[in-house]
């Protein structure tokens, strides 16, 4: 294969597809820090998103007609209530009960792998009866967008797209826009960075850090149930592939700041996908292309220890906030 | 003065009011009567529960007993929300701004003007907020440009954003915490100066402080508190400083605690052509030579950034000199770092005492050994002994009268600054050094404690230690040295017997003035 026969168009379309959802996660940790709750368990909540999404598909899969594609938005719908649902553990831990943030995160990455492993096992064994790790998903439809697709070079970027990318550019359209102009997103941001000055104007912090700690893990689930359809199809504990704290350094690289972390994700997925298409061209081993696998996490390190010094956190990330220390 | 005798509408009644923290009565069944439209002084020294008030009538704390009245109705405030609905604002000693937010996002923050897009999504009109703010800062002369960053800001903007942000909430009564606390001199004159012109366009205003002249300046009533009790409450042009300050300290004060030296013995620090640089090669410290001796003080007065700080973390070893010879009794200090120098017999009381003296979150007794915790009897084998700890650390506090609601366990950080600079000191002396390095002792601290450390740095100095004193109160200055060195710009334009100079004379060298001029 020579270096003429690479599919350049699957090199934009799926470093698209993977720096969608890795973007909507990445909002989704930009909630919570900007917030000032450290959120290392996008991981884990993107992975219990997904399960819950595609417990929807499994359980339903009787009620919908045959090629519906309904299943698939509606399990979109769940893997953000799932998300939402296992941040709150994340929120409490942290906000009420001032736990470390770092360790609940890190418990709560560990817990999901468990969990979701356990449940899908004994939810095939006991009720869908057949023991399986996985649940099987539809596939999803991919769609050519008329007119687009036709201009020259970029076009490809429009060709056998993944529905969830609309939904996350929508979705992201308007985190983006309720963390910049209204009056929770101020608050938010404020809360990140002077929670002593929100309390002062009369809001109730945690409230705040809450609902965005919850904001976190919806967006993260969402992220996670496009990962099942684009990279597997089903859904099983291989969805754990350190995505969530991909998505992490995306924001970090990205300073915190939607439109910036967008711009890191686009570099990570198109990473990602040049290295699958171009690696043949090399005659490369399986061995190389598990290796190729970690090219983001690469691009990751580099990036961070060039441009790491620039970044500036939010003010009190990680920082308890407790009323009564003044 | 404008004063408005004939309204004595009273806006803000407290009866009764106590407030217990752990170990301490912060508030003891105080009464007050606050009329509309005057400027009420809240004194005391720090510690004396005028925060503690204060924080109730905005909300923050609530009262364990006593009752608050607004225009005459019993209210209870829960929070600063209910503060502020009640038109009560305050201006914390620390201020809550968010650093990268714009003046008027700070100021619109829990109260913002929403509108419609397309009549549907709803955003916060930043634009006509901004409008809004520039009118009312223009209103009170407080020239504040709403669409600047707070962290590109100074200490006194950032405090005159705090004042829109209660002025575009309607505040009737503005609640200032110790606000000159962080200002130079000029820039405490134009805040006196607003908070004059608020009080004549009718706001109601409650001045915590625990200095004098700013109360006998813009204050129309005073409010003494000692210890949590109300002991006095007078008119201003019926008191005198010395007056109020007695109330103040509960015991007549003697400003001048002058005492000549008795003898001057051999030098301890000798300091020859020391040169400090800043990170872009421009010297701090140019070309400064000077000897302190046993049983003398040496001060060094001067403008505030002519290089004084810099030459005592030089002496001290925190900053590295970049040429000349600091010499502790005859021996190179050069290649010695800041623990080898404090072992051969530096104390160094920090200006900064918050950062570089103290760890805010541990407690007293760990910081009184913050020195020595590696030597014995605090460390043993490698392993800390609490009980010496506990034992140094209640010497202390008995010695140097440190007052801390949980002894010995207490966390630094809720002491009040005296007591913090009190520890500090006691650990410092505690030392046993030759040498003992004070910069700016008693910055930001009341009466009573100023007193207490003068006291302290005289015994010092009467039990043969040598003093180096840098200080940019000229007060200070000419009541404590034997000798008194002057820097300007860096260098040290004057060494002379204090006995020698006058204050004025002093004040020139300190402008730059030398003796050929």
């Amino acid at each position: 294969m020579s270096i003429l026969d690479v599919n350049y168009a699957a090199i934009l379309v799926d470093g698209l597809s993977f720096a969608l959802p890795l973007l909507i996660i990445a909002i989704g940790g930009i909630y919570s820090e900007r917030s000032g709750v450290v959120n290392l368990a996008l991981e884990g909540l993107l992975g219990f998103g997904a399960f819950v999404g595609a417990l929807f598909v499994a359980s339903t899969i009787g009620l919908f007609a045959v090629n519906s594609d309904l299943p698939m938005y509606l399990s979109f719908l769940f893997a953000a209530l799932g998300g939402a649902l296992f941040a709150v553990i994340h929120a409490t831990l942290c906000i009420k009960f001032m736990a470390n943030q770092v360790i609940s995160g890190v418990v709560i990455n560990i817990l999901s792998v468990a969990l979701t492993g356990f449940l899908t096992s004994t939810i095939n064994a006991n009720f869908f009866g057949a023991a399986s790790e996985r649940f099987t998903l539809q596939t999803s439809p991919r769609w050519d967008i008329p007119f687009l697709m036709e201009i020259p070079i970029l076009g490809a970027a429009f060709t056998r797209v993944y529905p969830f990318m609309f939904i996350i550019l929508l979705v992201a359209a308007f985190f983006w826009y309720l963390l910049y102009k209204t009056r929770f997103g101020l608050h938010v941001r404020a809360a990140g960075d002077n929670p002593h000055a929100l309390d002062a104007a009369g809001i109730n912090v945690a409230r705040v850090r809450f609902w965005a700690v919850v904001i976190s893990g919806a967006l993260a689930g969402i992220g996670g149930m496009s990962f099942a359809y684009s990279i597997s199809t089903d859904f099983s504990p291989a969805i754990y592939m350190g995505y969530g704290f991909l998505a992490i350094a995306a924001l970090i690289f990205g300073n915190w700041k939607i439109v910036p972390t967008f711009a890191a994700c686009l570099i990570f997925g198109l990473t990602r996908s040049a290295a699958f298409q171009l690696l043949p061209v090399f005659d490369a081993s399986a061995a190389v292309i598990d290796l190729a696998m970690t090219a983001p996490f690469i691009v990751t390190l580099l990036l961070l220890a060039l441009f790491g010094k620039k970044n500036r956190m939010p003010r009190a990330l990680g920082e308890v906030y407790d009323k009564s220390k003044r | 003065m404008p004063k408005k005798e004939q309204q004595h509408e009273i806006l803000l009644e407290v009866k009764g009011v106590t407030k217990r923290f752990p170990g301490i009565v912060a508030c003891d069944e105080i009464n007050l009567e606050i009329r509309k439209g005057e400027i009420y002084a809240l004194l005391g020294e720090n510690g004396a529960g005028k925060s503690t008030l204060a924080s109730m009538i905005f909300g923050l704390y609530q009262p364990d007993e006593g009752q608050i009245f607004i225009r005459g109705e019993e209210v209870q405030i829960d929070s600063p929300n209910e503060a502020v609905a009640l038109d009560i604002g305050m201006v914390h000693q620390h201020f809550k701004l968010i650093s990268n937010y714009s003046v008027t996002e700070n100021i619109i923050l829990g109260d913002e003007p929403k509108k419609r897009a397309l009549g549907i999504f709803p955003y916060v009109d930043i634009k006509s907020a901004e409008a809004h703010i520039e009118n009312l800062s223009q209103d009170y002369g407080l020239e504040v440009d709403p669409r600047a960053i707070i962290s590109d800001l100074g200490v006194s903007t950032q405090q005159r954003v705090e004042i829109l942000k209660m002025l575009y909430r309607d505040a009737e009564l503005l609640i200032f915490d110790e606000p000159t606390a962080m200002l130079t001199p000029q820039e405490i004159e134009s805040l006196l100066k607003v908070i004059k012109n608020l009080r004549d366009q009718g706001k109601t205003i409650i001045f915590i402080t625990h200095k004098l002249d700013e109360v006998m300046e813009v204050c129309d009533r005073c409010a003494i508190l000692v210890r949590g009790k109300l002991v006095d409450v007078s008119k201003i042009e019926d008191t005198n400083p010395r007056e109020m300050a007695a109330k103040m300290v509960g015991r007549d004060i003697d400003f001048s605690a002058k005492r000549p030296a008795k003898t001057v013995g051999e030098t301890v620090l000798e300091v020859q052509n020391l040169r400090v640089e800043d990170g872009t090669g421009f010297p701090r410290v140019n070309d400064v030579s000077f000897d302190v001796h046993a049983g003398e003080i040496f001060a060094v007065a001067g403008v505030s950034g002519s290089g004084q700080t810099e030459l005592a973390d030089a002496v001290a070893g925190l900053i590295k000199a970049k040429g000349g010879k600091v010499k502790l009794r005859g021996q190179d200090l050069a290649k010695l770092n800041v623990r080898k120098r404090s072992e051969s017999g530096i104390a160094y009381i920090p200006e900064d005492r918050q950062s570089v003296g103290l760890i805010l979150d541990f407690p007293l007794d760990q910081n009184l050994a913050l020195k020595s915790y590696y030597q014995a009897p605090y460390c043993k084998t490698s392993l800390l002994k609490p009980q010496a700890f506990s034992e140094h650390a209640n010497e202390l506090i008995d010695g140097f009268d440190i007052r801390c609601a949980r002894g010995a366990k207490t966390t630094v950080r809720e002491m009040s600054g005296g007591n913090q600079q009190k520890a500090i000191v006691g650990r410092e002396i505690d030392q046993d050094a030759d040498l003992l390095i004070f910069v700016q002792p008693t910055r930001g601290l009341d009466i009573g404690a100023i007193m207490a450390i003068r006291e302290r740095i005289l015994d010092e100095r009467d039990k043969g230690k040598a003093v180096l004193l840098i200080s940019l109160e000229l007060d200070e200055v000419m009541d404590l040295a034997d000798t008194i060195g002057v820097m300007y710009a860096g260098q040290m334009l004057k060494v002379a017997p204090a006995s020698e100079l006058s204050t004025n004379k002093v004040g020139e060298y300190m402008m730059g003035v030398t003796d050929d001029e």
